[in-house]
């Protein structure tokens, strides 16, 4: 009898066991943090509505307080929705949004975003259109609303925009007794010569300064101990981003949906490869992530002279007090302001739709000034780009030209350097790879890794074919 | 009629029915079945059936954001394997890597194991405790320790090499450096393995060395003729867990450049690939592919291994022969 008992005991205890194993994983599958299962106790009422960041800007530690008060704000001022927020970071954010999705447990609203961060995702975003009846679009341009109507229905309103244009340090053009570039699009250097590549590198030559205090143009120039750098692409993350910078619109895709590279990128990648490990002109790896380029955010550092980056630097920008911005310098008599444009997705999934586009419409309306000022981002409302200007001139008191951001938006890059590509996120690793690859290795025949590349992107886009 | 498989032999994998089992062997069995239950029902649930799940996908289209649409695609999951460029770099990428860090991890516990073994060694457990500690700090935290130590221009390492006038490499994103980079930050974690040789280094009988010593053999002679064939045992089980560590390698490379596989293509180890196919590229079908190939490559170089084991692994099983 006592036997029996002890058995009936241990089979309860290990199947009490079981239960709270059980239980435990479904609550990790319900609530991956802590202020989630907070939020969830607090809100029992409410309806949780989940924002992913991290899949483009906004998980920045700088970014993240603001976007916590904006969320705070909302949900004491709603009894019916509970805004739940999550960060993650960037370089995981794919990865843990993918595991999320085929777990069953997606978020509801997933940005800002841009397009190569929902590309991977293609397919699966709702549309917004049924929830929007009566919504008034008059404030947005009739492009960037179609921008967003894709085969699936509209799957964003149109958010913030971030043309691109030259960083540049005016200390260190002060100190080299340069010039500064041209802000108006088209223009020549002050010395009467075209402003464009060939000019820039000339520039970046004399403000590439070793520790001797030796330029890049002076026979004594110590490649060994570099302590200024002419010229950097900012966070690039590959070669279409290297590229469309200062070298013009591309893709790594033809309409057949065949590999190639153009050109001009061909060339762009050779002009980087010299300017890093020839001319070093332009950090290599091994400088821009070292402290010395404040491990990677290398203008901010105050030892880059010009940088090619988007309105969005601005959001990280903030150790470089005398700064501006400049056109960016045209490639064979082309101009280019390499574009991104930030939204807010809802995937398709979301269990409430009609919460959720509440949310989108507070986001993209009454909270986007504030939201759009943490980004960085250039508003898409027209009516609240005066505004935005005005208060990053309060952020940025040195007085900077914006109208170069504004002007640059008459030079997108076409096709964009976010375009999708088949196979994206593989094609996307292919080529950071590449650019890390021409980035750090002083010893490569770049023509035939070009070919390689072209060869394994081709394998790359036949795998979904 | 009521009986159980009561007797085992590893030799020839059979089981025998030899004899009808009393009430209490019955209930013991029983019981012993219900404690060994956790673990079958975890094997079953957690191993067994995910290993038969991802042979299953190996077969289809799984992808991880369309599971619905999943197809049955035969063996082209398979052939594409072959022809993948990319797999083709990683399984490079691996195999240069085990070449370079194989005989460093089979070679380097022995010299410390040794070190550490001998004599002439003050503070021995202290030396242990020190070599050991390693192996108990988080891994994670240890590679970014790591990553700030090999910092180009102000990690340690070169910052020392510096005082010498040695300009030191960037570790971490050259190339030719990469690779001495994380075998360095390997070696640092050998404490499990260092334990093992220094235990049966400690377990050789002593008869053996002062017969040697007698019969004039020095150091370096008793070191080569009875201490490496004494631990043999021990080397081989290094050496297979070292080959399949090597191939599922994925931790430090994944930490140290976030899964990007930098500089250029020189991280990106077949483990990664795997993982970055199933989660960033969404493929589960074909990294269950890739991980049954991963499988069978592992599987034939263990069989290979094991197959040599009888000429140079000591077993004193076989001595009582």
């Amino acid at each position: 009898m006592k036997k029996t008992l002890l058995f009936v005991i241990t089979l309860l205890l290990l199947a009490s066991l079981v239960l709270v194993g059980c239980n435990t994983g479904a609550a990790a599958e319900e609530t991956t943090t802590e202020n989630q299962e907070e939020a969830v106790e607090e809100s029992a009422e409410k309806v949780i509505i989940r924002w992913y960041v991290g899949l483009g800007a906004g998980s920045e530690p700088e970014n993240i307080p603001g976007q916590e008060a904006l969320v705070e704000a909302f949900n004491e001022s709603r009894d019916d929705i509970e805004i739940v927020i999550e960060f993650v970071d960037y370089e995981q954010a794919v990865d843990i949004l993918s595991t999320q999705i085929a777990g069953g447990n997606p978020p509801d609203i997933i940005g800002p975003v841009g397009w190569s961060g929902v590309n991977p995702f293609e397919g699966l975003w709702l549309d917004m259109e049924p929830y929007l009846e009566g919504y008034d679009f008059s404030d947005f341009s009739d492009a960037a609303v179609e921008s967003y109507r894709l085969e699936e229905g509209l799957v964003g309103l149109p958010f913030a925009m971030y043309p691109s244009g030259i960083f540049y340090n005016r200390d260190l053009f002060d100190e080299a007794g340069l010039e500064y570039p041209p802000a108006e699009w088209g223009a020549d250097y002050a010395d009467g010569e075209p402003w464009d590549v060939a000019k820039m590198e000339e520039l970046a030559l004399l403000l590439t300064v070793d520790a001797n205090g030796n330029d890049a143009t002076n026979p004594e120039f110590d490649a060994e101990d570099i302590i200024q750098f002419g010229y950097h692409t900012v966070w690039s993350d590959g070669l279409k981003m290297d590229c469309a910078a200062i070298f013009g619109a591309g893709n790594v895709v033809d309409a057949d949906g065949n590999a190639y590279i153009s050109d001009e990128w061909k060339a762009c990648v050779n002009w980087y490869y010299t300017a890093i490990h020839e001319q070093h002109i332009v950090p290599n790896e091994t400088y821009e992530l070292s402290d010395l380029l404040s491990n990677d955010n290398t203008f901010d550092s105050g030892n880059v002279a010009m940088a090619g980056s988007h309105l969005w630097y601005t959001c990280c920008n903030t150790s470089v007090e005398n700064w501006d911005v400049a056109a960016v310098p045209s490639y064979n008599g082309v101009l280019t302001s390499k574009m991104n444009a930030d939204t807010f997705r809802v995937l398709a999934s979301t269990k409430h739709p009609e919460e959720t586009m509440e949310v989108i419409k507070w986001m993209t309306g009454e909270a986007a000034p504030e939201l759009l000022q943490i980004y960085g981002g250039m508003p898409a409302r027209e009516s609240l780009q005066e505004d935005f200007f005005t208060e990053m001139d309060e952020n940025f008191p040195q007085g900077v030209n914006w109208q170069v951001f504004i002007d640059g938006l008459a030079y997108p890059d076409v096709p964009n350097n976010e375009a999708n590509m088949p196979n994206y996120s593989k094609a996307y690793d292919r080529l950071h790879a590449f650019k890390t690859l021409y980035h750090s290795d002083p010893d490569l025949d770049i023509s035939a890794e070009i070919e390689t590349l072209i060869s394994d992107l081709q394998s790359i886009f036949d795998e979904v074919k | 009629m009521s009986t159980l498989f009561s007797d085992f032999s590893l030799k020839n994998f059979k089981f025998k029915r030899t004899e009808r089992l009393t009430k209490l062997a019955k209930r013991e069995a029983r019981w012993g079945l219900f404690f060994l239950s956790p673990w079958l029902i975890g094997f079953l649930f957690l191993t067994l059936l995910p290993m038969v799940m991802s042979l299953y996908y190996s077969f289809t289209n799984y992808d991880l954001l369309h599971p619905n649409d999943i197809q049955w695609i035969g063996l082209k999951n398979y052939i594409q394997f072959f022809k993948d460029p990319i797999i083709r770099t990683s399984a490079l990428v691996s195999l240069k890597f085990a070449i370079l860090a194989l005989p460093v991890g089979i070679i380097q516990p022995i010299i410390m194991g040794a070190v550490l073994n001998s004599r002439h060694l003050m503070g021995k457990r202290l030396f242990t405790t020190l070599f050991y500690m390693p192996s108990i700090v988080p891994l994670v935290s240890a590679i970014y320790i790591w990553q700030g130590m090999l910092n180009a221009r102000l990690g340690w390492i070169n910052v020392f090499l510096e005082r010498f006038g040695i300009p030191g490499p960037d570790w971490l994103n050259d190339t030719t450096y990469i690779y001495p980079a994380l075998i360095i930050i390997g070696l640092w974690g050998v404490g499990d393995m260092l334990l093992f040789h220094l235990a049966a280094m400690q377990g050789i009988p002593t008869e053996l060395y002062e017969a040697a010593r007698v019969d004039g053999a020095g150091w370096l002679t008793t070191f080569r003729h009875i201490t490496i064939p004494m631990i043999t045992p021990i080397i081989f089980y290094n050496l297979i867990l070292s080959f399949i560590g090597i191939f599922e390698y994925f931790i430090i490379p994944f930490v140290l450049t976030g899964g990007t596989g930098r500089p250029g293509d020189t991280t990106k180890f077949f483990a990664m690939q795997l993982y970055k196919e199933a989660f960033a590229y969404h493929n589960m079908g074909y990294a269950s592919t890739m991980a049954w190939m991963l499988f069978v490559v592992v599987m034939i170089i263990t069989i290979v291994l094991f197959s040599t084991a009888k000429f140079w692994v000591y077993s004193a099983a076989g001595e009582e022969k």
